[in-house]
């Protein structure tokens, strides 16, 4: 079982990332939590924490902004189901607002940095000389 | 060792088996395994686990956890009792179609009592 979370990925994302990526998930479909592990890796979380997963839908759960039920399975034991609740919809879109608001921020980092850098290039620069 | 965190832990683990079986992420995890899923340190962790051991609820061969029937019947029953309140729908979030929300008044106060029981 994999322990690596999202903030030891080379990218680093944005503290509690992984609730608003939940939600997001959720609005799409509801879903398995092994559908969303693996739904999670676009986004980043590219080497899954089951654990952390399951911490935070219950966490989500308790506060109302997901719910869950028994869902059958021909092959094995009965799994729960995840969907979004009207609380949940609005927590995202509070998520969405705030990250337009990171992205804004960030956009305008890379813009005074890129005037001295090319971003994205392989190399790292060699320091400056003093 | 005080018997309402016995309690209050046999939930947690019992329920977080389940749900690591059910979602085939782990059948028979190791005491490593379920204190990285919990976020319980390692050594807390064993002593709980000898204690439902003996109480019936898990086995345990090699190192390798897996409930036993009575614990998966646990804790397949105390995950849904723990969501229950809140995984009702509550009055409002009724489907667009909902007879009684988008009726009469009364009809509405109907939907709220049922909410309520379901």
């Amino acid at each position: 079982m994999a322990a690596i979370t999202a903030e030891s990925a080379p990218g680093v994302l944005p503290k509690n990332f992984l609730r608003p990526c939940l939600l997001l998930l959720l609005r799409e479909q509801p879903a398995h939590g092994y559908e969303l592990l693996e739904r999670l890796r676009p986004l980043g979380f590219e080497r899954s924490d089951p654990g952390r997963l399951y911490r935070a839908l219950r966490a989500l759960e308790a506060e109302g902004l997901v719910r869950s039920a028994w869902e059958s399975s021909d092959n094995g034991p009965d799994r729960r189901i995840y969907e979004l609740t009207k609380a949940g919809n609005l927590a995202l879109y509070d998520a969405a607002q705030s990250l337009v608001t990171t992205h804004t921020i960030l956009d305008v980092f890379l813009s005074r940095y890129s005037e001295f850098v090319a971003i994205g290039q392989e190399r790292r620069p060699a320091p400056e000389p003093r | 060792m005080d018997e309402l965190e016995v309690l209050r832990i046999r939930d947690e683990v019992l329920q977080a088996m389940y749900w690591m079986r059910a979602e085939g992420i782990a059948e028979t995890p190791t005491s490593d395994e379920l204190s990285r899923f919990l976020a319980i340190t390692p050594v807390t962790l064993a002593t709980y686990l000898d204690r439902y051991i003996e109480d019936g609820l898990l086995e345990c061969a090699g190192g390798f956890y897996k409930l036993s029937p009575s614990g998966e019947e646990s804790g397949k029953r105390t995950f849904a009792d723990e969501m229950a309140d809140m995984t009702k729908s509550p009055h409002g979030e009724c489907a667009a179609d909902c007879q009684f929300c988008q009726g009469s008044p009364e009809a509405a106060a109907d939907c709220m009592s049922s909410c309520a029981r379901s």
